[in-house]
């Protein structure tokens, strides 16, 4: 499902300007990442896909919906949107009942419903927890209910809000895979971060928003490799791609296995040129 | 930013200058003069020749009278129709209608009655819009009051514009994921639910740590502390204030033997 923002302004009630004239379009099954300092309107852009914010200008359409017509509650069966603070959504006794809320607000069949839950148990590694209470799990395994409750909903769109933070490595693993699945499954994926490795790994598509307009949009490694324009809104490359940078390498590598390729093909042209200059010397 | 339950407005006025505890003398001496004075005609006086000079003086006019005329004037106005109609007794009527039997009596009692609570209500806004909570605190504790008060009452200003923005995410959150918060009775109170429940727990989890926080600073620590803001007490607030004692005994001693 396609996401179109045309010339999207909106201020805050008070005044604040946080988004000054956006355009673009997210194409159904992209992986997106958006990223940017705190106060560049990532936040305020996306709240604007699932229709939480009306712009003050423009518009923004989901598919055939605008979002100006169309209830935050009916918008939730195209648009999931995962909270950054899994604590301001948990409200049920077991994990089974908060994950079964969404689909269940959704009217799917009782049949429907408890196949998603099945679902999206198993992708966040809950399986087996059904009868706990959100509560007597850790942070990071309540991240993984809220984030099964906006999964159960099977929305064409999954918004995250900062998926990382906090998380350890194993739970940032998992989220991995989560999004791995949801790009198999044909899902757009968009993502806020400030994490720019996971940005990285994961995703194919980066915007970079600054001041409330969008600075950088295009493919993942093109756009992490601009430091220059990225560090306008405090953001740092991933580390491969600095590493790169500081080996004066032309490529912007983005994944260890990219890295790896891109190092033997330098090494091998060091090789040659040292052996040509042996040759030379002899 | 979201709005805050503190009225305070930061102005430079010899009126923010005052001490605290001075000026929340003025306001409960200012009270009580209006209520022991048996002169009829105090409330009125006070309010026109003290409270809106001080208003202006402590350059916080505007929203002063914005905060009458929206709240005070119809209050004042409703009570003062109310005791009109309703307060028995009194021999001039002025005018029946239906069973009711408006005296000239009731009418000057009514009137009496309302501009007490306008002055009381007026002075408060007044002591309110100059003081800073949290330097009031600050003062009130250093003259005996007991922390745990202090914090009570500040803590209680700041938690609730917090609450309010944690309602407002967690109705967004659940608001994403299908639930209809608009529609019929039923329906809305059944929306309560999945609001009411996050709202407590976070609210319940927030307490803890905040009693960590402050534990942290060695707030149940015995023995004096001091204070990062330093609040002026001049020769000038202790005259006020003693000031304001004397006219307040004198109103008492004039109502009982005047």
């Amino acid at each position: 499902m396609n996401i179109e923002v045309e010339d999207l302004h909106f201020s805050y009630p008070g005044g604040v300007e946080a988004l000054r004239g956006i355009t673009l379009r997210i194409e159904g099954g992209e992986l997106v990442a958006m990223v940017g300092q705190n106060g560049s309107g990532k936040t305020t852009l996306v709240k604007h896909f699932n229709g939480l914010l009306q712009p003050s200008r423009g518009c923004v359409r989901v598919g055939d919906w605008d979002t100006r017509t169309v209830s935050v509650a009916r918008l939730a069966s195209r648009v999931g949107y995962v909270f950054q603070n899994p604590d301001d959504q948990l409200f049920c006794k077991t994990v089974a009942e908060e994950v079964a809320f969404g689909p269940r607000n959704l009217g799917y069949a009782p049949e429907k419903v408890e196949q998603l839950v099945r679902r999206a148990l198993a992708w966040t590694g809950l399986t087996g927890r059904e009868g706990t209470n959100p509560y007597d799990l850790s942070p990071t395994w309540r991240k993984m209910v809220a984030l099964a409750a906006v999964l159960s909903m099977d929305t064409p769109v999954v918004i995250f809000d900062e998926p990382t933070t906090g998380q350890d490595w194993q739970s940032v693993a998992r989220m991995a895979r989560v999004i791995a699945m949801l790009r198999e499954e044909g899902k757009t994926v968009i993502t806020i971060t400030h994490d720019m490795d996971f940005c990285a790994e994961n995703f194919t598509r980066v915007i970079a928003l600054g001041g409330g307009q969008v600075l950088l949009d295009g493919p993942a490694d093109e756009v992490l490799g601009e430091a220059e324009i990225l560090a306008q809104t405090f953001v740092e490359p991933p580390q491969l791609v600095r590493l790169a940078r500081r080996l004066g390498w032309k490529e912007t590598p983005l994944t260890i296995p990219v890295f790896l390729d891109a190092c033997r093909r330098s090494v091998r042209k060091e090789d040659g040129a040292d052996g040509a200059e042996r040759r030379f010397d002899t | 930013m979201r709005e805050r339950l503190s009225f305070y407005i930061q102005r430079h006025s010899p009126i923010h200058r005052l001490n605290p505890f001075t000026k929340l003398t003025l306001a409960f001496a200012l009270v009580l003069i209006s209520f022991f004075s048996p002169w009829y005609w105090t409330a009125l006086c006070l309010i026109l020749l003290v409270i809106f000079p001080l208003a202006i003086i402590g350059r916080v006019g505007r929203e002063f009278f914005a905060a009458a005329l929206r709240l005070l004037v119809p209050v004042t106005g409703f009570i003062f129709l109310m005791q009109s109609l309703f307060l028995p007794g009194g021999e001039t009527v002025l005018f029946r209608f239906w069973f009711l039997r408006v005296t000239l009596e009731s009418v000057a009692r009514a009137f009496l009655i309302s501009m007490r609570i306008f002055g009381m209500v007026s002075s408060f806004i007044l002591f309110l819009l100059t003081t800073h909570p949290s330097e009031l605190m600050t003062d009130l504790t250093r003259r005996g009051l007991p922390g745990t008060v202090a914090y009570v009452i500040i803590s209680t200003l700041q938690i609730l514009p917090q609450m309010q923005a944690k309602a407002q995410t967690i109705i967004a959150a659940q608001r994403s994921r299908g639930l209809a918060v608009e529609g019929s009775f039923i329906r809305r109170v059944r929306a309560l639910v999945p609001l009411v429940g996050p709202l407590v727990f976070g609210s319940l989890v927030e307490v803890e740590e905040r009693a960590i926080a402050i534990e942290a600073r060695a707030f149940s620590a015995t023995g004096p502390k001091t204070s990062y803001r330093e609040i002026d007490d001049t020769p000038f607030d202790r005259t006020v204030r003693w000031l304001m004692v004397a006219l307040v005994v004198l109103s008492l001693a004039a109502r009982f033997f005047g």
